[in-house]
C-alpha cells in the first residue's frame, strides 16, 4: 500500500504522536501544583489509543508503507496489550512521579515504539523500533538522576543494549547478503527459492537471537536484568518486566514465522522451517537454561526487586519453551500467558511499590510479619506470588497449563518435565516470601496504613488474577481470534 | 556468493597494506627526541595550561539542540529539490516535520535551556556538600 493510503490504517500511532506533542506543550502552561494533569492526559491518550487499536480489528490484514509494517490481528492484540500495560504503569507511577510530565511523555514515546515493534515487516523497521523502545528505556532506567544505582542501571542497560543491537545488525547484514532483501516476506521467499548454505543461515540467526534475546532477557543475554531491575525506579522496573518484554516476544514470534519458518501446507498455523537448521533444539536448550538459571539465582536473593527480576527471567524461559514448537497453539498460549503475566507481575511490583516507602527497605527480611501489619496487602502479594508460581485457582496456573499442553502435544516431553521441575523450584522462593510475611512474628506490631488509592489499584490487578484462574474462556477466545498473521509485501 | 569473496579479499589486502606502510615508516623514520615532540599538537600554537580542565556542561545541551536543527536542515535539502514534483503534499509534510521540531524548540526555550546561564539553578544538594 502506498504511503498516503497507509495513513488511515495508522491512526493509533498518529494519535499517540500528536498527544505526545500536545502533552509537552500543555505541561509548559501548567502551574507547579497542577502538573498532575499531564499524567491524566497521558492516561486518557493511552485509553483512546487502545480504543482506536481495538477498532482496527475490522480491517482486513494489510501491509502498510510499501511493506515496511503490517497490520494484522496479531499486531493489534499486542498493541492493545502494550497500551494497557503502559496505562497501568501510569497509575502505578502516580504516587512517586506526580508532577513529572517528561516522565509520562517518555512512557508515551516507548508505547509508540512498542506499537511499531509489533507491526514490523522489514529488517530496518526491527532495528528502528527496537532502538526507539531501547533509547527511551535507558533514559527511564536512570530517571532518578541523583540515585547512583539508577545511574548504574541506565549505563549498564545502555552498554548491553548497544552491544547486542550491534550483533543483531551484523546478523541482519548476513541475511541481506544471502537474500538481497530487507522485507521479511521477500526474505522468506528468497530463502525458499535460493536455498543458501544452512551453516551460514544458522550463524546469521544466532547473531540475530543475540539482539532479540537481550530484549526479552533470555539467557545468556540476561546479565543486565538484575542490576537494571534493582536500580531503576520500581514503576519502571515493573514496566520493563511486562510491556517491552511482551512486544519483544511478539517480535520474536514475527521473526520465527517469517525468517526462520513459513506456513506449512498441513494446517493454517503450522510452520515448517525455511532451511532446516537445528533451531528448535537450540531454542529448547536456551529455554531450559533461561528458566533454570532464573530460578536458581532467585533462590538466594535478599532484595525483593532482584528476586522479581530473576523470576522475570524464569518466566521468559516458560514462554520460550512454547516458542520451541511454534505452531498456532503455542503462539496462542504465549499470547494468553502475556495477558496473565501482565496482571500478576504488575500486582507483585505494585505491592512492592506500596510497601517500600512504609518499610523504607526492599529487603525480604524486612517483610517479616507483614501479614499482621498490613493484612490485605500481604494477602494480595501472596496471591500474586502464588499466581507467578502457577498454583490453582490463580491465572498463572491456567497460563502455564496452556504453555505446557502446547509443548506436550508436540511430544517435547523432556522439555515439559524440565519446565514443571522448574516451577517446583520457583515455589520455594515465592513461598519463602509468603512464609516470612505470615509465619514469622514481627518485631514491631504497628499497623501499616495503606492509602485507599493503593488498595483500589491492588483490587484492579487482583480481580483479573483470580477470575482468570476460574473463568478464562472469554480471554482465551479473544486471544484465539487475535491469532492472525499476515504474510505479504 | 562470489561478491563475498571479493569483500574478504578487500579486507585482507586492506590489512596487509596497513601492515606494510607501518613497517616502511618504521624502517625509514629517523628517531630523534626533543622537548617539543612531547607537547600536545594544537595546530602549531603552544598549548597553555592543563588539558584536564572543567568546562561548562551546558556546551552539551547547546550542542544537542544544535544537532537537532542541523539534521532538520539536512532533511530540507532533498525536500527542496523534489518540491516541484510533489507540490502541496510535500509542503504539508515538511510543515508537520517542522512543527514537531518547533515543539521541541518551545520546550527547551520554556525550560530555560537557551539561556547561557540557566535561570534558577537547582544546586541545593551541592550547597549542602560544601558546608559538610
Amino acid at each position: 500500500m502506498s504511503n498516503l493510503n497507509s495513513l488511515q490504517y495508522f491512526i493509533p500511532e498518529l494519535f499517540l504522536t500528536v498527544s505526545i506533542l500536545v502533552i509537552i506543550i500543555v505541561d509548559l502552561f501548567l502551574k507547579k501544583e497542577k502538573k498532575v494533569v499531564s499524567a491524566y492526559l497521558t492516561a486518557l491518550a493511552l485509553l483512546v489509543a487502545m480504543a482506536l487499536s481495538f477498532q482496527q480489528y475490522n480491517f482486513s490484514p494489510a501491509s502498510l508503507f510499501e511493506g515496511m509494517v503490517v497490520l494484522d490481528s496479531f499486531a493489534i492484540f499486542f498493541k492493545i496489550l502494550a497500551a494497557f500495560s503502559t496505562l497501568i504503569i501510569v497509575f502505578i507511577s502516580l504516587p512517586t512521579f506526580r508532577d513529572k510530565a517528561e516522565y509520562y511523555v517518555l512512557l508515551l514515546v516507548v508505547t509508540l515504539g512498542m506499537f511499531i515493534m509489533v507491526q514490523v515487516n522489514d529488517l530496518l523497521m526491527i532495528l528502528l523500533s527496537m532502538e526507539m523502545v531501547g533509547v527511551i528505556s535507558y533514559v527511564l532506567a536512570g530517571y532518578n538522576k541523583k540515585n547512583l544505582k539508577s545511574n548504574e542501571a541506565s549505563l549498564k542497560y545502555l552498554l548491553f543494549g548497544a552491544a547486542s543491537t550491534g550483533v543483531m545488525a551484523f546478523g541482519f547484514s548476513y541475511i541481506y547478503g544471502m537474500t538481497g532483501h530487507t522485507n521479511l516476506y521477500l526474505i522468506q521467499q528468497a530463502l525458499l527459492n535460493n536455498n543458501p548454505h544452512p551453516l551460514a543461515f544458522f550463524i546469521a540467526v544466532v547473531l540475530i537471537l543475540a539482539g532479540l534475546g537481550y530484549k526479552i532477557a533470555m539467557v545468556p543475554f540476561h546479565f543486565w536484568v538484575p542490576d537494571v531491575y534493582e536500580g531503576s525506579p520500581t514503576p519502571i522496573t515493573a514496566f520493563f518486566s511486562v510491556g517491552p518484554k511482551a512486544v519483544g516476544v511478539a517480535l520474536f514470534i514475527r521473526f520465527l514465522t517469517t525468517i526462520v519458518a513459513h506456513p506449512a501446507s498441513t494446517g493454517l498455523y503450522d510452520f515448517t522451517q525455511n532451511i532446516p537448521i537445528k533451531l528448535p533444539e537450540l531454542l529448547a536448550v536456551l529455554a531450559v537454561l533461561t528458566m533454570t538459571l532464573g530460578n536458581l539465582s532467585a533462590l538466594q536473593q535478599k532484595n525483593i526487586k532482584r528476586l522479581l527480576g530473576y523470576s522475570a527471567i524464569a518466566h521468559v524461559g516458560y514462554m520460550l519453551m512454547a516458542l520451541v514448537v511454534f505452531n498456532g497453539n503455542a503462539i496462542v498460549a504465549v499470547m494468553f500467558y502475556a495477558i496473565v503475566y501482565l496482571f500478576m507481575n504488575f500486582g507483585a511490583f505494585w505491592i512492592v511499590e506500596t510497601i517500600t516507602p512504609k518499610l523504607k527497605s526492599e529487603r525480604i527480611a524486612d517483610y517479616t510479619g507483614l501479614g499482621y501489619r498490613a493484612p490485605f496487602t500481604a494477602v494480595a502479594l501472596a496471591v500474586f506470588l502464588f499466581s507467578l508460581t502457577g498454583i490453582p485457582p490463580t491465572a498463572g496456573f491456567i497460563g502455564k497449563v496452556y504453555l505446557f499442553s502446547a509443548v506436550i502435544k508436540e511430544q517435547w516431553y523432556l522439555l515439559a518435565v524440565l519446565g514443571v521441575l522448574n516451577s517446583v523450584v520457583s515455589l520455594y522462593y515465592y513461598a519463602y516470601v509468603i512464609k516470612v510475611m505470615f509465619l514469622n512474628q514481627p518485631e514491631n506490631n504497628d499497623l501499616i496504613e495503606v492509602p485507599l488509592y493503593n488498595k483500589v489499584l491492588t483490587w484492579v490487578l487482583l480481580i483479573p488474577t483470580l477470575v482468570m484462574g476460574l473463568y478464562w474462556n472469554p480471554v482465551i477466545t479473544f486471544t484465539e481470534n487475535s491469532l492472525g498473521l499476515f504474510f505479504g509485501k | 556468493m562470489v561478491a563475498f569473496y571479493i569483500v574478504l579479499l578487500f579486507f585482507l589486502i586492506g590489512m596487509l597494506i596497513v601492515g606494510i606502510t607501518l613497517v616502511i615508516s618504521r624502517i625509514l623514520q629517523s628517531r630523534k627526541s626533543y622537548p617539543e615532540k612531547y607537547i600536545p599538537y594544537e595546530c602549531g600554537e603552544l598549548p597553555q595550561g592543563e588539558a584536564w580542565i572543567q568546562f561548562n556542561n551546558r556546551f552539551y545541551i547547546i550542542a544537542l539542540i544544535f544537532l537537532i536543527f542541523d539534521v532538520e536542515i539536512l532533511f530540507m535539502f532533498p525536500w527542496a529539490v523534489v518540491f516541484d514534483t510533489f507540490g502541496m503534499l510535500a509542503f504539508i509534510e515538511m510543515l508537520i516535520f517542522v512543527v514537531i521540531l518547533l515543539v521541541g524548540l518551545a520546550y527547551v526555550w520554556a525550560k530555560g535551556d537557551l539561556e547561557w546561564v540557566k535561570p534558577k539553578p537547582k544546586l541545593a544538594h551541592l550547597a549542602k556538600k560544601k558546608g559538610a
